[in-house]
């Protein structure tokens, strides 16, 4: 049956917290696409056009979906300076030919590229970035490599998913992608070494967290900008990621993590942009602060996604402010049946949809070895449970 | 409890370091200031499933407990020589898996509470588990799984001890932030949690159970 809106209107609603047609729905498919789509990661990283087909071919496997994911991460990778370092720590360039990848995708290493704040806020990430502590494969990458994907292949990747959108009238899931300083910590740190120093000197993790704040926003919004922000529907919105580290307190919450995050939100925003808050763990103890995440901010601008936080309880602390979007467990999309994502969905439609405002969608992202049958239940379960009018 | 429970209680590292000098320093057992830390120590696990204290709170417990156990450690040594641990654990995050927060904060958990914990570290395969039970002989396998698709190889890694024959001799745990929804009978494992504490508490009981 033929829908009467088209995806970027069904989300913009959604986003101003309004109801649509029916719910709209975004599972988070970055690296299911080149598995289903039978590509490798080298193709999914230096060849745009092999990545979009490979999308074409998983969303009808997947049974579609209100927008996709340019996976910027990409860009991240292969630009001089990386996102700040994490990608070049992540990443493990060992995998490029293999699909799946052999557990090392995206995993933490528990490594301690930074041991010292102060030079770091003196001298930037270059010195880390090129260490040998971050990547002995950095090194056999030219100059030229570098220079090259920083500045020509970003344009070339954009222009690629520019004809997509448009072609095919799916927004992107974001333009740009932007981490929390206390999530880039854990991986600069390791969680250990970041706990200690919260507890010992919390008051450099803030000094150092708030330089931070200029320097990956900026880094996102010109990949944003690059995509097409303004003129690609999606490419104006902001990935703002916390993935961790896990298990704050709210009294950590509160002094160290909220204050830096809802700058960085307000960054975004009062520069044109949208903010898509991808936020994992469990942060149901934490609503109340957040919610004040839309304070002095414009109606409109900010999405949150939610990973193992009370649905329920988010939509009815935040609901009337921000959009909601969440959260079907990876281990169901996995380990489940059709049956048992299909009552998840229910669950989350019957707690989060009424009065607009909510996407559904997967917990932090469709793991790439979920079952396809899966995935395509999430979107067939927003057509059924999710129309708002008949 | 006592002023060095009380501090590890209190999460409070330049306290507990004082007490436990000054109580070293009046010659006290060593012994029983680890006792009085673990005391300690438990409260904050017990807080901790109680959502009174938070993960980070309980790795900084276990953190400034090992700070502690710096100064305890050589007493005993002087005092009592090596003293005998309660039980043997064998830890490790499954193949495909690298993963090794999760596990760490159990394995310091456990040792701080005197086990004897030997972690074989991150993608460990089945057949370096089956090789170190064969010569350590824990009474508890604790396997370690975040991603989803590592979850299966706690299966596999539980089909090897039974090809071994040493599925029967001890029990199997498996932890980690995706295996809270899983069933435990479709991975052959004992018991699944994502709670580190009652992962803990879990273990503790197997191995009293099996002294009897």
């Amino acid at each position: 049956m033929a829908e009467s809106m088209n995806s970027y209107e069904r989300l913009e609603l959604a986003w101003n917290l309004k109801e649509a047609d029916r719910v709209p729905v975004a599972p988070v498919n970055c690296y299911i696409f080149p598995w289903l789509g039978g590509i490798n990661m080298r193709e999914m990283f230096l060849e745009p056009d092999k990545l979009i087909d490979a999308t074409i071919k998983a969303r009808e496997l997947l049974g579609g979906g209100d927008n996709v994911d340019p996976n910027i991460t990409t860009l991240n990778h292969l630009g001089m300076f990386g996102r700040a370092g994490w990608d070049q720590a992540t990443l493990d360039w060992r995998i490029w030919d293999d699909f799946p990848p052999k557990g090392n995708l995206p995993s933490l290493y528990e490594k301690q590229m930074i041991t010292d704040y102060d030079d770091v806020m003196k001298r930037g990430f270059a010195p880390i970035l090129y260490s040998k502590n971050v990547s002995n494969q950095l090194f056999k990458r030219s100059i030229d490599d570098f220079l090259y994907y920083e500045y020509e292949y970003p344009k070339i990747y954009a222009a690629a998913w520019k004809e997509y959108v448009e072609k095919y009238e799916v927004p992107l899931l974001m333009g740009g992608r932007a981490c929390h300083p206390l999530d880039m910590l854990q991986y600069y740190r390791g969680i250990s070494t970041l706990t200690r120093d919260v507890f010992e000197r919390p008051d450099k993790v803030i000094e150092i967290s708030e330089w931070w704040i200029e320097y990956e926003t900026t880094l996102a919004m010109r990949d944003a900008m690059i995509m097409g922000a303004g003129e690609v529907p999606g490419s104006e919105i902001i990935f703002f990621i916390n993935g961790g580290p896990p298990g704050m307190s709210p009294r950590i919450f509160d002094k160290i993590f909220w204050p830096i995050a809802k700058k960085m939100i307000d960054v975004f925003v009062k520069r044109g942009f949208k903010v898509h808050c991808h936020w994992d763990n469990d942060l149901t103890p934490h609503l109340d602060t957040m919610s004040h995440m839309a304070d002095g901010l414009p109606k409109g601008k900010i999405m949150l996604d939610l990973e193992k936080t009370d649905m329920k309880k988010a939509k009815e602390k935040l609901g009337d402010k921000v959009a909601i979007f969440g959260n079907v467990p990876s281990s169901i999309l996995v380990y489940g049946t059709p049956n048992e994502v299909d009552k998840y969905c229910k669950k989350l439609i019957e707690d989060c949809a009424p009065g607009g405002g909510y996407v559904l969608s997967t917990e932090c992202e469709t793991p790439w070895d979920s079952k396809p049958e899966n995935v395509k239940a999430i979107c067939d379960a927003a057509k059924k449970y999710g129309q708002y009018r008949r | 409890m006592g002023k060095i429970a009380d501090a590890m209680a209190a999460l409070d590292k330049d306290k507990l370091l004082a007490e436990v000098k000054a109580e070293i320093e009046v010659h006290r057992d060593p012994l029983e200031i680890v006792e009085e830390a673990r005391k300690g120590l438990e409260y904050v696990g017990s807080e901790f499933e109680k959502g009174k204290y938070f993960l980070m709170e309980l790795m900084w417990a276990s953190q400034i407990f090992k700070d502690a156990m710096e100064l305890i450690g050589p007493e005993i040594k002087k005092k009592h020589g090596i003293s005998e641990a309660k039980g043997r654990i064998l830890m490790g995050t499954v193949k495909g898996d690298i993963h090794d927060l999760g596990k760490s904060i159990v394995r310091d958990l456990l040792t701080a509470a005197g086990y004897e914990v030997v972690d074989l570290g991150v993608d460990v395969a089945p057949e370096a588990f089956v090789e170190k039970i064969t010569s350590f002989q824990p009474q508890v396998l604790g396997l370690s799984a975040l991603l989803t698709a590592a979850v299966s190889q706690a299966s596999v890694t539980v089909e090897d001890l039974k090809k071994a024959g040493l599925r029967d001799k001890l029990k199997v745990i498996m932890g980690g932030g995706v295996v809270g929804e899983i069933k435990v009978s479709e991975f052959g494992v004992d018991f699944a949690t994502t709670n580190a504490n009652e992962g803990i508490r879990v273990m503790e009981k197997w191995i009293a159970e099996a002294k009897g």
